[in-house]
């Protein structure tokens, strides 16, 4: 049980890379916070100084207080779970979870107790006398876990430890873990590159890009209150469309659509002077007409030529395709990540429900919620007004 | 592999062909051996009598050879030289390895270009030198004398292999065990020495058939039976009176000298093959 203070810590590998910047930020004592980002977003080194298999380059990290900059990886008490799992091939199942306490010296009949209760807990008791070839996939990972808690920690580590299990025991695992968490009530923090895990798993989310943390949120935070493009095109899954827009004489207009604005995102907008943005739709945003439950008045209808249908039982995604000869493109394609646009032209998905009668090829009128629309700074990429500030033509 | 084990194994003229082939390599390796069994076992009347497979089957000479004080003083020497060079290059050459594996030092290519030229290195090149410096220095005809180049010379290849082993040893074990605990020491002791084993035993297998087959430094830098191996006492043989040749009795003991190496070697080669191409392709 800890809080975990990082307090202005910084991070430069030998070769002159900055991999992580200046971060602050607090985790709260029986927390599950989650570390996310693309490959190469410097969670995992984060994730490697708080634990200190890596020395900070600057700042300071504290655990309940006390500064822990200086103590050696063996005596901070803290369990990690490796994405390879990195059990002990020679040992035992027995001996991998009792080898922790063998190096804290604990007696030997407090081993055996506390490696039985482990077990137990992840179902491992019929296993402890196998070798770790011998075992599957989920039991290694468990074994994995199983050596992190049994010491009983202060915090445990992940670095995305379910990235090696196929997609059924990946959901199953991240149930588990999450049961598992809340019951022993350790602080937690997690790595993963899917938001998906993200989203599921954690009290609090970080999200991370070139080793910077762009937004700190509950999940329901980052998927309704982005704070940037990145976050937005980052967190949900199929993510945010991105269409162009340009604000003139108090109207945004769109590729599809035109916009009334209400006054205080006039305000902010004006205020600014902003006027190349670009727009920001959930799929879930855009709904067939005839076969939705929300008022229609709070949104506009366009035409759009689907040319995609994916029927996967719960929801009906259609595919289309929006022309638009803004240079605004130019701008951010960076931080908008998978949204692809050649020529002009963007791809956009929509989330329909399942009994619409959509279907490939033909031209639909579909309905824009634009209650929920977020709008981007197409030069920053801040998120300028977040939704509900806008209003039907 | 499929198609090639289906020619191989395909016409009647390629399996023949194959098949002497194999037979010719085979009879030319091993009829110099072969011939030095049979003539330990002649007695030494028929000795000379030009006879591939002796007439009679005589332990005469292995008699003479265990009565022999010289030869078994040289059996303990060779023996406890080579094991204990052995055991220093082997635990050296682990620790070398591992913190040329897992280290970012300054000069760690440097160390492995060094280690790679002293293998390269011819060894009479030293002999000189190295039996005045040990004469002046009281090492001459010492165990240590032959223990110090053996380890050296043998160390080099050690430190290859072992480090071939260690750099196929996931980084995530070790950071485990020093999370788990562990300081770098008992992560080396508990978790990385025991997984390289199989390295290890290749290391001990080739330094201490170098140092057991060694020829060169055995006769330049021993003069008596105290540290004399058995390569060098083989040539000081004599036989019972001094117009005898000692040819069954060397015969002999060629025989009981090549044989621990040659089981060792069918024992463990697969053993040897697998550590000298560890690395060279990913598992």
């Amino acid at each position: 049980m800890a809080e975990i203070v990082l307090d202005k810590v910084s991070k430069r590998f030998a070769d002159g890379t900055l991999a992580l910047q200046e971060t602050s930020l607090t985790i709260d004592d029986g927390e599950f916070f989650v570390l996310v980002g693309p490959s190469g977003c410097g969670k995992s080194t984060l994730l490697n100084l708080i634990v200190g298999l890596e020395e900070i380059s600057a700042g300071q990290i504290r655990v309940d207080g006390q500064v822990i900059d200086h103590i050696d990886p063996k005596d901070r008490n803290m369990a990690m779970v490796f994405q390879s799992y990195a059990i002990y091939p020679h040992m035992t199942v027995r001996d991998n979870l009792a080898f922790p306490l063998k190096m804290a010296k604990l007696p030997k009949q407090e081993i055996a107790q506390r490696v039985h209760r482990a077990a137990q807990m992840l179902g491992l008791v019929e296993y402890l006398a196998r070798k770790p070839a011998s075992l599957s996939g989920g039991q290694r990972q468990r074994v994995a876990m199983g050596r992190a808690i049994v010491r009983d920690p202060k915090a445990f580590l992940m670095d995305e430890p379910l990235s090696n299990l196929d997609a059924k025991l990946r959901g199953q695992m991240r149930s588990e873990i999450a049961r598992l968490q809340k019951r022993l009530g350790t602080t937690t923090v997690y790595v993963t590159h899917d938001q998906t895990e993200a989203m599921t798993l954690g009290d609090r989310v970080a999200v991370l890009r070139d080793g910077k943390i762009h937004q700190i949120g509950t999940p329901r935070e980052l998927y309704s209150e982005p704070r940037n493009l990145f976050v937005a095109g980052f967190i949900g899954s199929p993510s945010m469309n991105f269409l162009p827009a340009r604000y003139v004489g108090g109207r945004i207009i769109l590729p599809i659509a035109e916009i009334r604005c209400q006054a205080e995102a006039h305000a902010r907008l004006t205020a600014n002077g902003i006027r190349q943005l670009i727009a920001g739709i959930r799929p879930e945003h855009i709904q067939d007409p005839g076969n939705t439950a929300t008022d229609l008045n709070a949104g506009v209808s366009f035409h759009a030529a689907v040319d995609a249908v994916e029927w996967i039982g719960s929801d009906l995604y259609a595919y289309f395709t929006v022309r638009s000869d803004s240079e605004v493109w130019q701008a951010m394609p960076y931080d908008m990540g998978s949204v692809a646009m050649e020529g002009g032209t963007m791809r956009c998905v929509a989330r329909l429900d399942p009994a619409s009668d959509v279907a490939e090829g033909s031209l639909y009128t579909l309905w824009l919620n634009i209650r929920n629309i977020h709008l981007f700074d197409a030069r920053t990429g801040e998120n300028l007004i977040a939704p509900r500030m806008l209003a039907p033509q | 592999m499929v198609s090639g084990a289906r020619t191989l194994t395909g016409s009647l003229l390629q399996r023949s062909f194959w098949g002497f082939g194999s037979v010719v390599a085979v009879a030319y390796a091993l009829l110099p051996m072969i011939w030095i069994l049979s003539l330990s076992f002649k007695d030494k009347r028929s000795l000379t009598d030009n006879r591939f497979i002796p007439s009679s089957i005589s332990l005469e000479n292995y008699r003479a050879i265990a009565d022999d004080p010289q030869f078994s003083a040289a059996i303990i020497n060779s023996l406890g030289i080579g094991l204990i060079s052995t055991l220093l290059a082997v635990v050296l050459a682990m620790f070398a390895a591992y913190a040329i594996v897992r280290l970012d030092f300054p000069g760690k290519r440097l160390v492995l270009l060094g280690a790679l030229s002293i293998a390269m290195f011819p060894p009479i090149a030293i002999i000189g030198p190295l039996f005045n410096l040990w004469r002046i220095s009281g090492l001459f005809d010492t165990w240590l004398g032959l223990i110090i180049p053996y380890m050296t010379f043998t160390l080099p290849l050690a430190i290859w292999t072992l480090s071939a082993f260690f750099r196929e040893l996931p980084w995530e074990l070790d950071k485990a065990a020093r999370v788990d605990g562990a300081t770098p020491f008992q992560t080396f002791r508990y978790v990385i020495a025991p997984l390289a084993i199989p390295g290890v035993f290749t290391s001990a297998i080739l330094v201490f058939i170098f140092s057991w087959n060694d020829f060169l430094f055995a006769t330049a830098l021993t003069s008596t039976d105290d540290a004399r191996t058995v390569p060098a006492a083989l040539a000081f043989f004599t036989g019972s009176s001094r117009f005898e040749q000692p040819t069954g009795s060397i015969a002999a003991a060629s025989v009981v000298v090549s044989l621990p190496i040659a089981l060792m070697v069918l024992l463990f080669q697969r053993r040897i093959i697998a550590g000298l191409t560890s690395g060279a392709v990913k598992g």
